[in-house]
């Protein structure tokens, strides 16, 4: 029997895929292009999400709750070597699902609705629907799924309707370069992540979360651990991809050519945190050595994205930076083993993101298209809704309290601090460091926005002439640019307001300093791992380490780290783990709890007295900053220069090799057959010379023997009787005369 | 029932023979009334079919034509050779889950073909009479059983295949039909050969007499000990099948064997690139699971690595070639090497997951390279060119047209959700669970990247972005300002027409139900599949006897 939480989130999984197939063929023959029934499709999904939401998050609060269903996709029979082989396909719903399923639905329900607003007149109006159905489908996917085949093939499918929309304004070069590498480089994450499946797969023959959690922790992994580690970085691959993570995360700020409300949807708030939630449904199976690459990965990408920010002009480019630092962040916590606090973040920021990025979309719209920052200013005024809702967004992004981006934030910052003490120090250290010293420069770069597009006098009329219509938006026209700007529709500003709201800590926890008050940290909880403790991993390395052995025997006896996590575990904190190291890493995290508040706080009140001193009462003149240290300046405008980098080296490379191999192939592999050809035929010339002027050349000579011999004698038979009587005469008078020679003798 | 629909087509062919050329409608009307019967016939013989009875050997101690269904058997040809024996040649078809599939995709594309033929204006007749003496042979070599009426379809193949690239191709026409003919010839030859080894060194349990049936060479156990390719002539049976998988692998083709195929498409009118890619490349994988391995398991155990080594070089090879062509119609058929590259790494795998992944590729190729090529005739009819780089934003203007190349595209590079993903990635399950295949998966993944990287690349210069200056049309703006194209020498429909949806439908529709849920197929497959990779399964030979 299925249970109704099931059904209801087939019915929930399966309504925007019907708008897409409705959309998709029949946009041009319904009214509006046929908007109507996405919103009206979406909003009813919206509404059993949010049942299902109430009835597991509210109704049940329990942080074990879980429900599953499967069917069998693919029969295989009964296998040699296997026995009866079956690929099933399923769904479960437990906390995670269900809050990430009211979450993607209702930003999409929302973006649907803003882009009524925001698309309108566009060409491929309806289309855009279609595309937003295909996309909101493939998301739900990727929650619901119980194995990593499904979550595979919504996971390509993601990238899919990201590739269509993306270039959804195909008729510009720059988006279908876009869409191209959005696309490409996803691959490379996802041949990853497929390689890590297949060793999973080809170690348990199933494909269930569930079950290969249960062969791992049984210890039915017969490869060595490096192997397991290899299928956690590899299956993290695939989360570098999406998720836009060093070095694959040259794809997401180009993917802002596409439509914004995409940007708010799909490049903000819900696909690229799908790689997040991927590696927090895997993370059981994570080894400590795959956490660390995690970890340094997702701190440098925090960093590293963070620095890029600050310097560039395009509005969205930089909300697209600040995206790919922010999920930096996420992986950072995964990494650190904060995984709470890492899902937790993803949840607030997929609302202040998209609240920024529908915000900037409301300022491009009222701004008739202009998206640099550089020739905006003054806009407060002008648009009250929108500077207020991206006010409160900025503000917990920048991880200022009484903000969601404050709890999640800063528990991912304790997080790593803890990580870091338990890890011994020294170079593990650098990873909360760089998550600090992102908090410092996003503080500032969201200053700068602020500041640059909200404050001071319109900067509109100082925009060089030549660059008037370059970033023009195709579908419209925008023959006068200086009209005056307003304030957006009702149904682009709703969805401001209601994201804005989302933003503020009490949604999350009634405490503002404490996201571990709240209901999400209380259901969401590190599961233990599955994985045999680090020592066994020393020795399936290879390395037994008495040492190391000791010391967390030590740790797990240590009667006070215990006691710790006993009253850990009495005020609500979570767990208490089987596995040392899972343990020390929750208690030093709580223990550096209070010390990350007042880090992180600092560090926001640096990053934002820098933006003032810089912008506001420009103390400093950026543009003279700027030059002074330009080598710096434009290391961070281009951004590290990685596309020119990867330009050189794997896409030149990969030409240059297609067009050697493509030589090869006409001048060798198919010269040596016409080669071959050619030495035949030359034989067979040959072959055929020896037969005409030798063999036939014998028989001919032979003939020609004959008919010379023949002509000569032919000459004699004239066939006249005089003829032949002289012949007798001088034949007779030969032989007497031949006869009298001899007589003589 | 197999009979009928192998000799359907030659039927209709017969019947043409006697209609006058002028009458071209009735021609055409005649083959593709062949064709639909086929169609017909291939349903009953799929509704008919048993998918739990596996085929591939006789099943010891049960039925001598072991669980093959609609058998057929006569003798065919009973010569007396004195102190050789009788010479027993039989009319044997049967069907089992290898080939009940081909069975299937084969009347599909046949009847696809006969579509897309309907624009051929040159000697309708000859081409029809051709054409369907094609169908006949590529769908005997589907069924036979007998290794001699195999061979015999085998080579009827070339007769037709031969005029219908040299008469009614491109320019570099008879090059490119003089190629195949002599490459395939060239594999064919050695065929004949360990065709006869096997004959001398086999013996029909039932009769007690040598034999060609396939069933009968498929056991080990009817081998004779000392005969040339008997159990213990070692050096003869790897000999003959390397030769045998040459001659298979020239079909695929193989890299380095694989330089006609290009050749051979690009020259080939788009019904014959359809019949040749949809179906012509699947008999030579065709001919290694049913002939090549299971009649040398033991040397198949030792190529095994060999084999997967080519399989990947295929893959990559063919996706890095793929990507430097100017011809969008050379870049297609690079990518079916690259693609047929993974029904090889499949089958090399030789577990189930593997081969079944490698047959059901088999299939899929079939109905997504038929999408590719037709699709490749529809802007061909338009520009006659196919220089990708001529193009440039046709997705504004042909915007149905842009929608199949996008589902042909994405199907073909191995999106989930269509039909050729699930093959894909069952032929790398495969391979990776296999420790000796295991290295060779892993370099061959980047395939997905590079095949991706292509048609994308393609996609993108022709359909997206604006018209380029020297495009091979013209932009032309009506009173309200609408934008649109003309091609110079077109009359028809610009966008696709109702015979090209004709044909594209159906196999769009196939490629994406076979994507979604793929058991229709795959169900009749697992058995056969299973049991052949029981076949294979190392055999130490002087266990045999």
């Amino acid at each position: 029997m299925m249970h109704s939480l099931i059904q209801l989130s087939i019915a929930v999984l399966l309504l925007p895929l019907l708008s897409f197939v409705v959309l998709i063929f029949f946009n041009r023959r319904l009214p509006r292009g046929g908007d109507f029934v996405g919103l009206g499709l979406l909003g009813t999904s919206l509404a059993i999400s949010l049942y299902i939401f109430w009835n597991v998050i509210v109704q049940h609060y329990d942080p074990a709750f879980s429900v599953a269903w499967n069917f069998t996709w693919l029969d295989f029979g009964n296998v040699p070597g296997v026995g009866p082989l079956q690929i099933k396909m399923g769904i479960v719903i437990d906390n995670l699902t269900a809050i990430m399923l009211a979450m993607v639905n209702l930003i999409s329900f929302l973006v649907h609705l803003y882009s009524t607003g925001y698309m309108h007149g566009e060409k491929y109006y309806g289309r855009f629907f279609a595309y937003l159905g295909i996309f909101t489908f493939s998301m739900f996917g990727i929650v619901l799924s119980d194995n990593l085949f499904s979550i595979y093939i919504f996971w390509e499918l993601v990238g899919l309707s990201s590739y269509l929309l993306i270039g959804f304004y195909f008729h510009k070069d720059s988006a279908a370069d876009a869409q191209k590498k959005a696309f490409l480089t996803n691959r490379i994450g996802d041949i990853g992540m497929w390689l890590g499946i297949l060793i999973l797969y080809s170690q348990f023959h199933t494909f269930g979360y569930q079950e290969i959690f249960d062969h791992i922790k049984n210890g039915d992994f017969h490869m060595s651990q490096a192997w397991l580690t290899a299928a956690g970085v590899l299956l993290f691959m695939g989360c570098v991809g999406k998720s836009a993570q060093f070095p694959l995360h040259v794809w997401l700020p180009d993917a802002m050519e596409g439509p914004t409300p995409v940007s708010a949807l799909i490049h903000a708030a819900t696909m690229v945190a799908a790689g997040v939630y991927f590696v927090g449904r895997i993370f059981v199976i994570l080894t400590p050595d795959a956490l660390h690459v995690i970890a340094f990965i997702g701190a440098f990408t925090a960093f590293m994205a963070a620095t890029i920010a600050i310097t560039q002009h395009d509005i969205k480019r930089v909300l697209a930076y600040s995206t790919v630092s922010q999920l930096g962040y996420m992986v950072l916590g995964l990494g650190v083993g904060a995984y709470s606090a890492a899902l937790f973040h993803l949840l607030t920021h997929a609302f202040f993101k998209a609240c920024l990025f529908l915000g900037s979309g409301a300022i491009i719209h009222a701004m008739h298209h202009e998206q640099d920052m550089r020739w905006m200013g003054g806009l407060y005024k002008k648009m009250p809704w929108t500077f207020a809702t991206f006010m409160t967004a900025t503000l917990a992004l920048a991880g200022l309290p009484l903000t969601s981006g404050f709890l999640s934030k800063d528990a991912i910052l304790a997080g790593a601090l803890g990580f870091a003490s338990v890890e011994g120090g020294g170079i593990f250290y650098l990873i909360p460091a760089l998550g600090f010293g992102a908090a410092v420069l996003t503080a500032f770069y969201m200053g700068r926005q602020i500041w640059l597009v909200f404050f001071g006098e319109s900067r509109t009329h100082l925009k060089p002439a030549e660059e008037h219509g370059h970033d023009a938006h195709a579908a419209h026209g925008h023959d006068d640019h200086h009209h005056e700007v307003h304030e957006v529709a009702w149904n682009m500003r709703l969805p401001l307001v209601v994201l804005a709201t989302l933003s503020v800590f009490i949604v999350f926890s009634p405490d503002p300093l404490d996201g571990g008050k709240g209901w999400f940290m209380h259901l969401i909880q590190t599961p233990a791992t599955v994985v045999a403790s680090t020592g066994a991993a020393h020795e399936g390395a290879g390395l037994h380490v008495p040492e190391a052995g000791k010391l967390l025997a030590e740790a797990h006896t240590d009667t006070q780290h215990v006691e710790a996590a006993a009253s850990h575990e009495a005020e609500g904190h979570g767990p208490v783990f089987a596995d040392p190291r899972q343990a020390e890493i929750a208690h030093m995290t709580h223990e550096n709890h209070y010390t990350a508040i007042k880090l992180s706080s600092i560090m926001v009140v640096i990053g934002i007295g820098m933006a003032l001193i810089f912008y506001v009462f420009r103390f400093i003149d950026p543009d003279k900053t700027a030059q002074a240290i330009r080598p710096l300046y434009l290391y961070s405008f281009n951004k590290w220069y990685w596309d020119e980098i990867y330009d050189a080296t794997f896409i030149k490379g990969s030409i240059l090799i297609s067009k050697i191999l493509a030589w090869f192939d006409t001048n060798i592999v198919d010269g040596i057959v016409n080669g071959v050809a050619t030495i035949f035929r030359k034989f067979a010339f040959a072959n055929g010379s020896f037969d005409k002027y030798v063999v036939d050349g014998l028989v001919n000579f032979t003939a020609f023997t004959v008919q010379t011999t023949g002509a000569v004698f032919r000459k004699v038979q004239t066939g006249k009787v005089q003829t032949y009587l002289v012949m007798v005469v001088v034949a007779v008078l030969g032989y007497f005369a031949f006869y009298l020679v001899h007589l003589m003798k | 029932m197999l009979s009928l629909i192998v000799f359907l087509p030659i039927i209709a062919g017969l019947i043409i023979l006697a209609v006058p050329s002028s009458q071209k409608q009735i021609i055409r009307i005649v083959s593709l009334l062949a064709a639909l019967g086929q169609g017909v016939l291939a349903v009953l013989i799929w509704r008919q079919y048993d998918p739990t009875m596996a085929g591939i050997v006789a099943a010891s101690g049960g039925s001598p034509f072991g669980s093959f269904q609609m058998i057929e058997k006569i003798p065919w040809i009973s010569l007396d050779l004195g102190s050789f024996g009788p010479l027993n040649i039989e009319y044997f078809l049967g069907v089992d889950g290898i080939s009940i599939t081909m069975v299937l995709l084969t009347a599909l594309i046949s009847a696809i073909g006969v579509l897309s033929s309907w624009t051929i204006q040159k000697q309708v007749k000859g081409y029809f009479i051709l054409y369907n003496l094609l169908a006949t042979a590529m769908m005997g070599c589907f069924v036979a059983l007998d290794f001699f009426l195999f061979y015999v379809f085998w080579e009827l193949m070339l007769l037709p295949m031969y005029f219908l690239i040299g008469i009614w191709g491109g320019p570099n026409r008879e090059y490119a039909a003089i190629k195949f003919f002599l490459y395939t010839l060239f594999g064919s030859v050695f065929m004949l050969l360990v065709m006869i080894g096997l004959y001398f060194s086999v013996i029909d349990p039932l009769t007690g007499h040598h034999t060609f049936s396939l069933v009968a060479m498929a056991d080990q156990a009817n081998y004779i000990k000392g005969a040339i390719l008997g159990p213990d002539s070692v050096t003869w049976r790897y000999a003959a099948f390397i030769v045998l998988f040459v001659g298979f692998a020239i079909k695929v083709p193989m890299f380095p064997f694989h330089t006609w195929l290009p050749d051979a498409h690009v020259e080939a009118p788009t019904p014959i690139s359809v019949i040749l890619a949809g179906v012509l490349l699947k008999l030579g994988t065709y001919g290694m699971m049913r002939i090549n391995f299971p009649l040398f398991p033991e040397v198949f155990q030792a190529g095994m690595y060999v084999i997967g080594v080519f399989g990947a070089i295929n893959i990559i090879y063919g996706a890095f070639c793929a990507l430097a062509q100017q011809d969008l119609k050379k870049m297609v058929a690079y990518s079916s090497i690259s693609h047929m590259g993974y029904v090889l790494l499949g089958l090399a795998a030789a577990n189930s997951e593997g081969m079944l992944g490698a047959l059901y590729q088999m299939f899929n190729h079939g109905t997504i390279t038929a999408m590719l090529f037709l699709l490749v005739g529809v802007i061909y009819d338009r520009a006659h060119s196919r220089q990708i780089d001529k193009f440039g934003g046709l997705a504004s203007y042909m915007p149905v047209y842009t929608g199949f190349v996008t589902v042909a595209w994405f199907a073909s590079l191995g999106l989930p959700g269509l039909s050729g993903f699930i093959s894909e990635a069952f032929v790398f399950v495969g391979a990776f669970r296999e420790e000796v295949t295991r290295p060779i998966a892993i370099v061959s993944v980047l395939g997905i990247v590079f095949g991706a990287a292509y048609l994308l690349w393609s996609l993108q210069r022709m359909f997206l972005g604006k018209r380029k200056p020297d495009a091979l049309y013209d932009l032309e703006v009506d009173a309200h300002g609408h934008e649109h194209i003309h091609f110079h020498d077109w009359k028809g429909k610009l966008d696709l027409d109702a015979r090209e949806l004709t044909m594209l439908i159906p196999l769009g529709i196939i490629v994406i139900a076979l994507g979604i849920y793929p058991m229709p197929v795959m169900g009749l497959l697992t058995t056969s599949i299973n049991k052949l990779v029981q076949v294979l399964a190392p055999v130490a030979m002087s266990a045999v006897h």
